[in-house]
């Protein structure tokens, strides 16, 4: 099925790099790095040269930490949005939030996809993507508040269980009005998961692409990785691309990512592998 | 013409690392008849059959598509590395071809990697008159021509 996120189309074969660029004082990867509104944009412009198609704006930390109300969450995101709009139309702009408050100021600032990390905590955030023109994405966390960490859950079988809960909530944003070409799904590494819970929706990710909707995955540095392989933030990168090929030979769509470049490297080269991509320049042999 | 495998489509990448030489090898091929006989070994005739296949329409004149080429050992980055001799070879033969009157050493076009199966039988064809030349050059360490000859 052809992609349609807001303004822009992809071809079914085509896979895209969303690029995170965080609004916040305090997200767990760059600690603040593009906190400043300046450093966002040129985080932006970066990431746009580097080959990315999407960004992904986000104003609100995952992890738990100081209440970030609505009001807050808009003056982080709103304007920058906006900001970002004018400067490159040719982007794809996704909004980190699971408020339907949010989502509407947003698409009304420019933003084509809202991207909720939450699982649907808002249900109102579906007819704010239908009301925009906006695609979203459908998480799965198993249920669990915005902004707290997995305890205890345990699932019988955690990829039904997020192949259940991100159906069902694709189908509620398309009832009310999200166009079918607009949804995409997303199993949520580490939310409302512990580290096997994640291995093994990366193990068996093919699926969740069986069901038809475009998967976005989403493992850039998170824990899953830093336990896996005993590595604290900043030294998962290898972990990361590791997991990012093991979902690219599944037929993962989107990729939320730290790292666009190697990124986009690891899911080219998988893809070339699988046959479903050419590779860029061959003449070894073929003189 | 070159029996250049990266001409097939089975090897095509997102970016074509021939472009030049296709351009040139369609429109040969173009310019032929419709009665095509090829003179190629079995590799060369793989690349023919696909040009020729690409090319719809054709005049009803018999002719002749040749699928050969110079040394594979041009270079320090051919295919078969350096060879003192090739150049020298690939002149000789290619100034053979141009003036329509083909003469390969075979034991030399084997050791220098060059396919000149097809060129070799171009004799049995007789005087050909002088080349017109559309393509000459070793853009990988290997001699490529594409040239015409029409009598």
């Amino acid at each position: 099925m052809t992609l349609r996120l807001g303004r822009h189309e992809f071809a079914d074969d085509a896979t895209l790099m969303m690029a995170i660029v965080n609004r916040t004082p305090d997200s767990f990867y760059d600690k603040g790095a593009t906190w400043a509104e300046d450093r966002a944009f040129e985080r932006v412009a970066l990431v746009v040269e580097q080959g990315a198609e999407i960004v992904d704006i986000g104003g609100i930390k995952a992890a738990p930490g100081v209440e970030i109300d609505a009001a807050e969450e808009k003056s982080r995101v709103v304007d920058f949005v906006a900001r970002v709009r004018e400067a490159f139309p040719q982007l794809v702009i996704s909004v980190d939030t699971w408020r339907a408050e949010v989502g509407r100021a947003v698409c009304a600032a420019g933003a084509d996809v809202l991207n909720d990390a939450w699982g649907g905590a808002d249900p109102e955030l579906v007819d704010a993507a239908a009301e925009g023109g906006a695609a979203i994405i459908c998480t799965h966390t198993g249920g669990v508040t915005p902004r707290t960490r997995p305890y205890r859950i345990d699932y019988d079988d955690v990829v039904a269980a997020a192949i259940h809960d991100t159906v069902a909530y694709a189908e509620r944003a398309i009832a009310a009005g999200v166009s079918p070409e607009s949804v995409v799904i997303d199993p949520a590494h580490d939310f409302g998961k512990n580290t096997f819970h994640s291995l093994e929706v990366t193990r068996r990710l093919g699926e969740m692409v069986a069901t038809g909707y475009p998967v976005l995955v989403s493992l850039s540095n998170k824990d899953f990785v830093g336990e896996t392989l005993d590595l604290p933030v900043g030294e998962r990168l290898t972990g990361t691309l590791a997991a990012t090929a093991v979902c690219a030979l599944a037929g993962a769509r989107i990729y939320r990512v730290h790292e666009v470049v190697e990124t986009r490297q690891t899911v080219d080269m998988v893809n070339t592998i699988a046959g479903r991509r050419p590779p860029r320049r061959a003449i070894r042999g073929l003189q | 013409m070159p029996g250049v495998f990266a001409l097939l489509p089975e090897y095509a990448g997102l970016e074509d690392p021939v472009a030049g030489l296709r351009a040139a090898c369609l429109d040969a091929v173009a310019w032929l008849g419709r009665d095509v006989r090829v003179l190629a070994d079995a590799q060369g005739r793989r690349v023919a059959d696909h040009l020729v296949g690409c090319i719809g329409d054709a005049v009803d004149e018999p002719s002749y598509l040749v699928v050969g080429n110079g040394s594979a050992k041009r270079s320090e980055k051919a295919p078969g590395h350096l060879d003192e001799r090739a150049h020298a070879f690939d002149e000789a033969l290619g100034a053979s071809l141009r003036a329509g009157r083909p003469e390969v050493d075979a034991a030399l076009a084997h050791e220098l990697w060059a396919s000149v199966e097809g060129i070799a039988r171009m004799r049995d064809l007789g005087d050909l008159g002088t080349a017109q030349v559309d393509y000459d050059d070793d853009p990988f360490g290997v001699q490529y021509w594409v040239m015409r000859w029409e009598w």
